[in-house]
């Protein structure tokens, strides 16, 4: 049997070190990520990682959340998500500057994961809260930039990844007008998403509420449909779900002048965290992973909570989640230069003014030697100074050297 | 568009979830074939078998897209899945249920809230259960033949799953209280149910006429 690992050498339940080349890859996407939030005008911000506890008002978020005490033994935690932090910081900082705030993060949030269920305790996150406009055109151009943000990095709609685009007071609005007294569970149901929990509600329902009850969730398709949107006109009765509807009708109308259309799958019975979200409502997913790679929404109320009236929509990228499913890329250019004393350290200079990422030995390998250490640092050539030139190979065993200038190996070893 | 893949549990509720999958067009049959392997492979249609409790995994994680589990495994466990149709086959109850000769010491001890101490597969119902009552209970997690806990004084009763209540009279033991029913659902993963929604609904659709015929 293996013996025990000491405590003090692993890292606690959920948590995890990052190494290359996935760390590289991670902060490659994060790069990107920042890159197309940057050419849409969001500035990022950094905000503590610790908060006072109750600056998180949901209690779901609260319970999963790590607590601990400060000095004057008030509650604090470790931030379970970033969109509270930065309500909190627009109600503090910021309230003297002109609405809409457009800002971004790229930070980990924190979680008390249960071990098995394929949630991590720090989970990398990268998204954009737009604060202070109630406009559905916000809504469209961060569903918008979401899809930019996934095509970016390689992926494609459909085939690779969706964005199931939801209203989340369409279906309650409905409830609440045709059958108030049965909405609370309706909604709860769909919520756990059970939907023969609301089949089995519908039963006891009267005939011409029981269709919309099951109906409305069944409004489920490809967004360029319009057919869709016209099924759904059939159950818009009260004026909370005509609003509603009209609102998904704008968002749409948006989309497609974005061009985002096509990436976007329609779901009426879409109701995310349904206590928090306040209209649009929307979770990308990818093929062959059951769980949302991001999420979003409008969340109008949140700003009350610090003493502001500022509607607010945006959405949060699970970034391990999306790691997962882009893919596959070569490691970095990078060469493994091994000695030569003063020589060696001029190499090095005159590669790395040409662009070529070097790593410099300063002690003597051997060919076989400087081969094994390539592979480990994921280095695809070898190398020794000459004069005016390196001898080059590939990190291989059967490699073979080959003179050559400083020029030439940068057009070899650079994409 | 890639193959389908289903996650079909093992044991009580197999033979029925063939006949669900098939009455909706599914080559299924070919899990008949009585061998040992894991996964099998018909006309675009991939079939895992799996432990019954196992399903809903494979299916939140999107390694399969869509599974058929008891009602039982989903209360227990509370996957994040769609839940898609009830197939009104397998039926079963769970019941709270002690040897005959405990069975009034049981009632009392539950009735005054004292401490129980119950023997289960399934924890987290049981927890639900008592919580409910307001009442408390030291539970013991078995993965075997739980009526066996009662017999040999691990357990004052059980929290179990029956169909026939066969096992329960052969092993003396009486049903206390029915805690809930359970039936064979269809459940999808959230990102298939949406990405592949007009494949999933035809089947789930299909499968839920079957049950209405057989009502």
């Amino acid at each position: 049997m293996d013996r025990k690992t000491p405590r003090k050498f692993a890292t606690t339940p959920g948590t995890r070190d990052v190494l290359p080349p996935e760390s590289t890859r991670l902060l490659d996407v994060q790069g990107r990520i920042r890159d197309r939030f940057a050419l849409f005008g969001f500035r990022e911000v950094l905000t503590p990682a610790l908060e006072y506890a109750e600056v998180i008002e949901e209690h779901g978020l609260r319970d999963v959340s790590y607590k601990l005490f400060d000095q004057d033994n008030q509650m604090l935690l470790l931030r379970p998500e970033m969109t509270t932090p930065i309500a909190r910081v627009i109600s503090q900082r910021l309230a003297g500057s002109p609405p809409p705030h457009k800002l971004s993060y790229v930070l980990p949030a924190y979680r008390r994961a249960s071990v098995g269920r394929g949630q991590s305790a720090e989970l990398y996150q990268a998204g954009v809260e737009v604060v202070g406009s109630a406009s559905p055109t916000e809504d469209a151009a961060t569903i918008a930039l979401l899809v930019d943000v996934l095509q970016s990095l390689g992926l494609k709609a459909p085939s690779d990844f969706a964005v199931v685009l939801g209203q989340s007071t369409f279906y309650a609005g409905y409830l609440r007008h045709v059958v108030p007294d049965a909405a609370t569970a309706v909604t709860g149901a769909l919520a756990a998403k059970d939907l023969v929990a609301v089949d089995d509600l519908a039963e006891e329902l009267p005939a011409e509420a029981a269709a919309g009850v099951r109906g409305i969730p069944r409004i489920v398709g490809p967004a360029a449909d319009k057919s869709l949107i016209e099924e759904a006109g059939r159950f818009a009765l009260g004026s909370e779900a005509r609003e509603a509807l009209e609102n998904l009708r704008e968002i749409l109308r948006h989309l497609e002048a974005h061009g985002a259309l096509g990436a976007v799958i329609l779901d009426l019975g879409l109701s995310g965290r349904h206590e928090y979200y306040t209209g649009a409502v929307y979770e990308a997913y990818a093929a062959g992973l059951g769980f949302t790679v991001a999420n979003g929404g409008r969340y109008d109320n949140l700003l009350r909570c610090f003493g502001k009236e500022l509607p607010a929509t945006g959405f949060a990228i699970y970034l391990e989640r999306l790691l997962s499913v882009l893919p596959e890329e070569g490691p970095q250019p990078l060469l493994v230069l091994v000695g030569g004393d003063v020589g060696g350290i001029e190499a090095a200079a005159r590669l790395r003014r040409l662009g070529v990422p070097v790593l410099h030995l300063s002690e003597d390998l051997p060919p076989e030697a400087a081969v094994e250490y390539a592979r480990s640092v994921e280095a695809a050539w070898i190398s020794y100074p000459t004069t005016g030139g390196v001898k080059l190979a590939a990190a291989d065993p059967a490699r073979e050297f080959a003179s050559m200038s400083f020029e030439s190996v940068a057009r070899t070893v650079l994409p | 568009m890639s193959v389908l893949r289903v996650a079909v549990p093992k044991g009580a509720i197999f033979v029925d979830a063939l006949a669900a999958l098939e009455s909706a067009g599914l080559p299924a049959g070919v899990l008949r074939e009585n061998g040992r392997r894991l996964v099998y492979r018909a006309e675009g249609t991939e079939f895992i078998v799996s432990r019954p409790s196992d399903v809903p995994v494979f299916v939140e994680y999107g390694a399969a897209d869509i599974g058929i589990v008891g009602k039982d495994v989903l209360d227990e466990q509370r996957p994040n899945v769609v839940e898609l149709r009830d197939l009104g086959t397998g039926r079963c109850r769970m019941i709270l249920a002690a040897p005959e000769g405990g069975a009034e010491d049981v009632r009392r001890a539950i009735r005054h809230a004292e401490v129980v101490r119950v023997a289960t597969k399934f924890p987290d119902t049981a927890r639900r259960y008592f919580e409910r009552m307001g009442r408390q209970a030291e539970i013991i997690e078995l993965h075997g033949s739980i009526e066996l806990a009662p017999l040999v004084g691990l357990a004052e009763c059980i929290i179990d799953l029956t169909a026939t209540g066969t096992t329960l009279r052969e092993n003396d033991l009486v049903v206390l209280d029915e805690i809930s029913t359970s039936t064979a659902r269809l459940i999808s993963n959230r990102g298939s149910y949406r990405l592949r929604h007009s494949e999933v609904i035809a089947l789930a659709d299909a499968m839920q006429r079957r049950g209405e015929r057989f009502g």
